[in-house]
């Protein structure tokens, strides 16, 4: 009695540390603390509307410098890339 | 941002300025931006105004803590001030497409 006991429990264990082991699990461990709350919602701006203007600054280890995006009106092509934060990868 | 960084010579050819964008403070880009040798200006939105114009403020709740940043957008602006393309989410890590669309452009004058 108390061997099948013992036998069922350690079934019992190697079962968890099965489940705990596996990708699908790990991954839905970790999901939920960095959420994004609406994902892929739609773009307000869209291919063909005019990019908003915009003045902001940027710092070259000397001087801040203001940076408008009409600067490049006639002039040059803008690749404007936001990121989520520095220092956080990509 | 690296991704951006090693594109750079083709979309400085190709007649594309790279701007950077993020809620930081101009001061902490310009650390970022050393440490990770990016060389093209990265300009600080504190606050969000220009993220939010451009319809990426996103709420995230990281550890129950809420906090809005931007989402990961590339947009590309041709020189009439008309957006011509935009990647957003996990297709802005990759400039491949914007790179394309910048030389496209260049061969159409």
């Amino acid at each position: 009695m108390k061997r099948e006991r013992m036998r069922i429990i350690s079934v019992g264990i190697l079962n968890l540390a099965l489940v705990l082991s596996s990708p699908s699990v790990l991954q839905t461990q970790h999901k939920p603390q960095n959420k994004v709350e609406k994902a892929a919602a739609p773009m307000k701006l869209k291919v063909g509307d005019a990019a908003p203007d915009f003045t902001l600054l940027a710092f070259d280890g000397k001087d801040l410098k203001k940076v408008s995006l009409r600067d490049y009106k006639g002039k040059k092509n803008v690749a404007l890339a936001f990121f989520v934060f520095a220092f956080t990868g990509g | 941002m690296k991704a951006l960084q090693q594109n750079l010579t083709a979309l400085e050819g190709a007649d594309t300025q790279v701007l950077g964008v993020s809620m930081d403070s101009p001061f902490s880009n310009f650390a970022f931006a050393q440490q990770n040798g990016i060389s093209f200006p990265i300009l600080g939105d504190w606050g969000g105004p220009v993220t939010s114009r451009y319809g990426l403020t996103q709420k995230l709740d990281i550890q129950g803590v809420p906090m809005e940043t931007a989402r990961r957008a590339t947009f590309l602006i041709d020189k009439s001030g008309k957006i011509i393309n935009e990647q957003v989410d996990d297709d802005a890590l990759d400039p491949t497409k914007t790179v394309e669309v910048c030389e496209r452009q260049k061969t159409k004058k």
